[in-house]
């Protein structure tokens, strides 16, 4: 008991760090909370276009026009080619069409009478291209039926007007699970931070040169005494996975409290169980305080940059996320990415996530038995 | 008296290097025995031995009669060990460092708590329970070092250079806590490389060197070995040789030697010395600004026996 006392007494000593990682966590939750995913919403882009216009009186050309002019922003500058030069140039205006002469009366009687354009050559110039493509490819197919020039334009508008409507059959909120992996993406780095941190600086106290040398010669046998140690640290890291999934609960409010909720809060479990292995690992290696939060330091936030905690792993470039592939956070929060995007939830849709977190485990495993070779080869030598 | 240490033919090597050299000696229940030696003697790597802390290449440890083994609990509960370096938690004030080290010990809480306070009393920093280490002076740490490895009341204890680098209030509440903790019937193992502390302390003293007992016994016993009884120090202006040739001829004189204006005499015997020599320079007309007698130290044994001071 005394050891597992001791242990929280040399914690409390550290709690500025475990608030300071935690407020940081509340903080870019309720930033999270106020920004809304661009990759959900629909927005609507209008080209700005200039018509230079050399048929006033056709009715098909006025159609053209008012057609145009509904799907686009248009903008009155000189008709000199120098200005619309210039507002080419500097952007103020994307698109420029030019209806030539007698266009609509040409159309009728059967030719083809070409409409001349220039662009800026960008995103929304094509927009504008494809919206004039489509009006007269449409006026094309109609104008081989229709030979009164009413009847045609009643025609093209009525396909125009004709838009196919889509229903996304989806009940999942794309924002709510969008802000769960962002907040648990962004846990990582406070997982990392306040385990390993506190973890090693509490376990070089313990195995600080002289301090274990005193410990050794007690009556207290030395394993039981690190058995004891290792147990306060899994406690310790489990109440702080415990407050960060609170903290979730708060932010994120109901989405924590269904499957894929859950499935969230076992894969930061796993992680905290990965983050407290590597803690342990680099406590036998290094029992400088110094050292140590300067390393911590080092692999909490390399590890949270490298794997996509702080920017969506998709903006990384590949070379990253190779390297990213060999540190744990770069399967927990690919997990956490994949659990936004799932439909469904069964075993099919669930097996990345699996292989994900068997991939966290073997991770664990294996910073164990390292651990463990360290520490025998360090007794050897000691 | 029962032996409750017994160290026999201990040898400790690494690679080349012989730290402890077929060391044997007992340690007599009740006693403070010091082992004496300059830097690098051998005595740390010595209790290190005791303690189970290294393992030995030849001998055999007893304490308590039972074999010492890394795994000795039994024999474990009734040590308590001061390190030369202070051990103790930066993280945790007097008190709770404190309760740690003893809890190693002692599983109840009560009992505990009378043995915490008890320990601090005895090296005095009842007004620095709730400091953290990072608060006391070099000298209360020193304190705090101490009582973390005595709180739990052990039969024997293991001081290696509890004084160092320690103010001299503080050195004397040291001292007077290891008297009082013999008092109390704990054997104590002292090492340092302070003559005086020996002196004052031990009952028995053991001058180690490379590893090997030069020589073993109480402070006036091995003070038979310096070959003197008696050394007067005087600091002349000017003495001619014949009067050096003088003092040479006197009855008890040892040895005389002259190094720059410092003349030391040293005698077998030690009675009328220091007026005789003084009656001397005054008809010789030799002047002087400084004159004193000493007794011979266990520097002067040390010097004896190994031709270099105690404190190279």
């Amino acid at each position: 008991m005394i050891v597992f006392k001791t242990f929280w007494n040399v914690v409390k000593k550290y709690k500025g760090t475990v608030i300071l990682y935690t407020v940081l966590l509340l903080v870019f939750g309720f930033l999270n909370m106020s920004t809304k995913d661009t990759q959900t919403d629909f927005v609507n882009s209008r080209p700005d276009i200039f018509i230079i216009n050399k048929d006033k009186d056709g009715l098909l050309t006025k159609n053209l026009i008012s057609y145009l002019g509904e799907n686009s922003n248009r903008k009155e500058i000189k008709e000199e080619e120098d200005s619309i030069n210039d507002a080419l140039f500097y952007r103020d205006i994307n698109f420029v069409i030019y209806i030539p002469e007698d266009y609509s009366k040409e159309v009728m009687e059967g030719s083809n009478p070409e409409i001349e354009i220039k662009s800026t050559g960008d995103y929304q110039a094509s927009l504008a291209s494809r919206m004039l493509e489509r009006y007269l490819q449409i006026q094309t197919i109609y104008k081989k039926k229709e030979t009164d020039e009413e009847n045609l334009i009643e025609a093209i508008n009525h396909n125009l007007k004709t838009s196919a409507k889509v229903e996304i059959a989806s009940s999942l909120d794309t924002t709510k699970t969008t802000n769960s992996s962002r907040y648990f993406n962004f846990a990582s780095y406070s997982i990392m931070a306040v385990v390993i941190f506190v973890v090693c600086l509490v376990m070089s106290s313990f195995k600080e040169k002289n301090t274990k040398k005193r410990i050794i010669i007690s009556s207290m046998n030395y394993k039981e005494h690190n058995r004891k140690l290792l147990l306060a640290s899994f406690v310790y890291s489990s109440i702080a996975w415990l407050l960060f999934i609170l903290l979730g609960a708060i932010l994120l409010k109901d989405i924590l409290f269904t499957t894929r909720g859950l499935i969230y809060m076992l894969n930061a479990y796993l992680f905290t169980f990965c983050s407290l292995t590597i803690a342990l690992l680099i406590s036998t290696l290094i029992t400088d305080k110094n050292a140590v939060s300067g390393i911590v330091n080092v692999i909490a936030l390399g590890s949270s940059f490298l794997c996509g905690a702080f920017v969506p792993s998709e903006w990384l470039p590949k070379g990253v996320l190779q390297i990213a592939h060999a540190l744990p956070a770069y399967w927990y929060i690919n997990s956490n990415d994949l659990l936004k995007t799932i439909e469904v939830i069964n075993r099919e849709s669930l097996k990345p996530i699996l292989i994900n977190s068997l991939v966290l485990i073997i991770f664990s495993v294996l910073y164990i038995i390292l651990n463990n070779i360290i520490s025998k080869y360090k007794q050897k030598i000691g | 008296m029962k032996n409750i240490v017994e160290v026999k033919n201990v040898t400790k090597e690494y690679k080349e290097l012989k730290a402890v050299d077929d060391l044997s000696f007992v340690v007599k229940e009740g006693e403070i025995l010091g082992l004496l030696g300059p830097n690098g003697s051998g005595k740390t790597t010595t209790i290190n031995c005791i303690l189970s802390l290294l393992n030995i290449n030849k001998g055999t440890i007893k304490i308590f009669g039972k074999i010492m083994k890394p795994d000795a609990y039994d024999i474990k509960k009734d040590i308590g060990v001061v390190f030369q370096e202070v051990a103790v938690f930066e993280e945790l004030t007097v008190y709770d460092n404190l309760d740690y080290f003893c809890g190693l010990y002692i599983k109840n809480k009560k009992q505990r708590k009378e043995y915490i306070e008890e320990a601090i009393a005895l090296v005095g920093l009842e007004n620095y329970k709730k400091f953290y280490p990072k608060q006391l002076s070099g000298g209360l740490l020193r304190r705090l070092n101490i009582a973390c490895g005595i709180a739990h009341k052990p039969k024997l204890i293991f001081l290696d250079e509890p004084t160092v680098a320690v103010d001299p209030q503080s050195r004397n509440n040291i001292l007077e806590g290891i008297k009082t903790l013999r008092d109390r019937g704990a054997t104590i193992i002292y090492t340092t490389h302070y003559m005086e502390e020996v002196e004052l302390l031990c009952d028995r003293i053991i001058i180690l060197d490379k590893g090997k007992v030069l020589a073993e016994g109480s402070a006036d016993e091995l003070k038979e070995l310096a070959n003197m009884d008696e050394k007067i120090t005087v600091e002349v202006d000017h003495i001619k040789e014949t009067v050096i040739e003088k003092i040479k001829y006197f009855k008890n004189v040892h040895e005389v030697s002259l190094e720059r204006n410092t003349l030391i005499v040293t005698y077998k015997k030690g009675k009328n010395n220091l007026s005789e020599l003084i009656d001397l320079l005054k008809e010789n007309k030799v002047t002087y600004s400084k004159i004193f007698s000493e007794r011979p130290t266990l520097n002067d044994v040390f010097l004896n026996l190994t031709g270099k001071e105690l404190r190279d």
